[in-house]
């Protein structure tokens, strides 16, 4: 079955529709209300007419039975004949019946005795041809005149079946008639289909005219809707064009009711956002400016220093005691410092940024092995082995080398002066869309508080603890700006007493969305050979960040 | 004889303390304070390498730097205090053959400036053929039939380590290590750089290469 007439495609269309239009939404919810109204409405003027109607045509045929009962009575008192004239005299009445009665349709009548009278000598008992007593003279009719003192015309409705097989509404009446002392029902037949008709007609009228005016009211809604939300679905349009950065859009303002208030106020806003907008911008360009201002400015007189400092820690030797160990304090403090500067300025240039990107296309595990061939020496200083683990493939993915490089040796860094002498794991791997590269420690570990604040700048686990790779405290906030910067994760692991990992996953080409890491956090299970011995995990906090 | 490096720095501190490292290695060096009379003092001192910042009052270094290489091929070496900004690439293009970010040590600079000043390594012959060009190494000349081209020291030796080993396909970083003298550290940027200048000078067609060809994702190799 094609798309477009499955009825699940055609629901989930409508109810997007339904959603997305506050137009629909108001053109349905008046139309649905004003039909009910006007279906209440309606219902009660039928069912008045109808009423007034059959109320009206009711007493003229009571009217008209009355005075045919009258005549045919006077007929009876006034002609005393034999028995065997009995049929004449009924001729006659008849003849007058009909003549009080007539209708266009042609009236039925029938005279019968009334039930529980003693039958006389002769019988008045007569109906006119098709006088059907079983369907329209119900027991309740026959006995409502056995009462003597009744001397009111009785009626009932009946439905009146047509040859055509048709029903229409009728009337039966009954009236009492007194022939030669005995008690005789006269009933009376009529059709009243025409009142049925002019009914009919209303109704339809009444139909049409709700129906004409729903759709009027629909019509009307649309037109006032369109002039209501014409000028808030424009403003909606402007401000997702303004928040897409298109600070110059304004809405037109006509009039000074609540949509040019409206109008007016958006516009205000977008007239202060886009100034406050432009005075970031001028911030920033000024920040970019004062970064790059003492960079200059402050590097140059380090170079002095650090040159003089150079000169005089290689001369140490020929100095007195004191005088080495200041120089040897001079030396390592201008590197830190140093180190510090390069670092904060690294930091506001991500925080103005104007950091960018050297994409090249990178082998994860060749960047893996340089760097970690220039920490072997500090590895064994600590008695850390450094361990290369790959347990896949090595494609290249589109990094900055760089910066690639600065994370593993902040990593490695931290992983050797945390490690405890522990051999130091450097695992690498890839799949199609991503690179990783977890850097797994058996050291300490930390907490998971702690871990919460591992990339919080100028954090420092442990205070107390010596430094030897004279970290400036921004090292990992730097890391994770870095890895941000080729849309790439760089995420913790770690349990006190059980170490820690870290892992770099980057996407192959900056900027495609990741969605998993080719490795573990921490990775698989250590190879056996690194585990010195089993530690008590009952007591470890895990947690990952 | 002793190797003349010319300073040109207006910090003048640093100008003195970078003549106190180089004298102490060994170096004669002199100084210029001002980008502007940096070429007279070029012509003057006809150093051996030039030390040349980048903020320059006068003119701006990097403008010092291509004045100089359109008369000269001498060794110029970039002092800069922003290593990751386009003035790097900027004074790379203008012909500048390496940099140092401040702040630098004494045996960084020294190391950078030996590297620059040491005499062309293991002669692998008197000539090497790449293509139509021919290298006299003695001479440090390339040749294309009779014209000579003029291509700095370390254009020419970008070039011969390329076509010592025609047949390998050097990686950036074996560039680095082999031209520069770099072992850890690797700016790519200072070879992309250099091949494009060496390129624009012996290449018949610049945009599509075929002495110096790209190797895509591993490096360079000399093709002919």
């Amino acid at each position: 079955m094609p798309t477009w007439l499955s009825p699940r495609a055609w629901g989930q269309r409508l109810a997007r529709l339904w959603r997305s239009s506050l137009q629909l939404r108001t053109i349905v919810a008046t139309v649905a209300l004003s039909a009910v109204a006007s279906l209440a409405i309606g219902t009660a003027i039928a069912v008045s007419v109808s009423g007034l109607l059959f109320d009206a045509r009711r007493d003229q045929v009571l009217t008209l039975s009355t005075n045919a009962t009258i005549a045919a009575q006077r007929v009876f008192d006034s002609t005393p004949g034999e028995d065997a004239e009995i049929d004449s005299i009924l001729n006659e009445v008849m003849r007058t019946i009909q003549s009080a009665v007539a209708t266009p349709e042609g009236t039925q009548y029938a005279m019968q005795l009334v039930p529980g009278q003693p039958a006389s000598g002769f019988s008045a008992n007569t109906n006119s041809p098709g006088f059907d007593f079983r369907a329209w003279v119900s027991d309740e009719l026959a006995a409502s005149l056995v009462d003597e003192e009744e001397d009111r015309v009785q009626w009932q409705s009946i439905g009146l079946r047509h040859p055509d097989g048709a029903v229409s509404p009728g009337l039966v009446t009954a009236s009492p008639l007194e022939i030669r002392g005995a008690r005789y029902a006269l009933y009376l037949v009529y059709d009243i289909r025409d009142a049925q008709q002019t009914l009919d007609v209303v109704r339809l009228a009444l139909g049409l005219g709700g129906l004409a005016l729903i759709v009027l009211i629909g019509g009307i809604t649309w037109v006032v809707v369109r002039l209501v939300i014409g000028p808030v679905q424009r403003a909606a349009v402007t401000s997702q064009r303004l928040a897409a950065g298109e600070l110059d859009v304004r809405l037109p303002v006509h009039g000074d009711d609540v949509l040019a208030t409206l109008a007016r106020s958006f516009n205000g806003m977008a007239a202060s956002l886009r100034g406050q907008i432009k005075e970031l911008a001028e911030l920033s360009t000024v920040q970019q400016r004062f970064v790059s201002d003492v960079s200059h400015e402050l590097r140059t007189p380090l170079t002095t220093i650090r040159l003089a400092g150079e000169m005089l820690f290689d001369r140490r030797a020929v100095f007195d005691a004191d005088t080495a160990r200041t120089v040897e304090l001079l030396h390592a403090q201008v590197q830190r410092f140093e180190a510090l500067l390069a670092d904060l300025l690294e930091m506001s240039r991500f925080d103005a940024g104007a950091a960018d990107m050297e994409l090249e296309p990178v082998s994860a595990v060749r960047l893996a092995e340089q760097v970690m061939g220039a920490m072997t020496s500090l590895a064994d200083e600590k008695g850390s082995e450094l361990v290369l683990v790959t347990p896949g493939g090595f494609a290249e993915a589109d990094v900055d080398p760089r910066r690639v490089r600065r994370i593993l040796s902040n990593l490695l860094g931290n992983a050797i002066d945390h490690g405890e002498g522990q051999p130091i794991e450097v695992w690498v791997d890839s799949d199609a869309d991503a690179i990783a590269i977890a850097v797994r420690d058996y050291g300490v570990g930390i907490s998971a508080a702690q871990l919460d604040r591992v990339f919080d700048r100028f954090w420092r686990a442990d205070p107390s603890r010596q430094r030897t790779t004279g970290g400036s405290g921004l090292g990992l906030a730097i890391s994770l700006e870095d890895a941000a910067l080729h849309g790439g994760w760089l995420e913790a692991w770690s349990a006190p007493g059980r170490g820690s990992c870290f892992r770099l996953t980057l996407p192959r080409r900056p900027g495609e969305p990741l969605t998993s890491s080719p490795l573990d956090l921490p990775p698989a299970a250590p190879e056996p050979e690194y585990v010195t011995e089993p530690r008590p995990h009952s007591s470890s906090t895990e947690s990952r960040t | 004889m002793s190797a003349r490096i010319l300073v040109v720095d207006d910090d003048l501190a640093l100008s003195e303390m970078i003549g106190i490292v180089l004298r102490s290695e060994g170096f004669e060096p002199s100084f210029c304070a001002d980008g502007a009379a940096a070429i007279e003092a070029y012509r003057s001192v006809r150093p051996d390498l030039v030390l040349l910042d980048l903020m320059l009052p006068g003119m701006d270094g990097t403008e010092v730097c291509s004045r100089l290489r359109e008369e000269t091929g001498t060794p110029i070496i970039m002092l800069t205090a922003k290593s990751d900004t386009v003035d790097v690439v900027a004074g790379l293009e203008a012909g500048a053959d390496d940099y140092i970010v401040k702040p630098f040590n004494p045996k960084e600079l020294v190391a950078r400036i030996r590297t620059r000043l040491r005499p062309s390594q293991q002669p692998v012959g008197d000539v090497v053929r790449i293509g139509d060009l021919v290298l006299d190494i003695a001479a440090h000349e390339v040749r294309r039939g009779e014209e000579r081209i003029n291509l700095t020291p370390l254009e020419f030796e970008l070039l011969l380590a390329l076509a010592s080993k025609p047949e390998q396909v050097f990686t950036r970083e074996m560039l680095l290590e082999q031209v520069w003298g770099y072992q850890y550290k690797a700016d790519t940027r200072l070879v992309n750089v250099h091949v494009q200048r060496l390129r624009a000078k012996i290449e018949e067609d610049p945009d599509n290469p075929r002495l110096v060809t790209t190797v895509r994702g591993v490096g360079y190799r000399a093709g002919a």
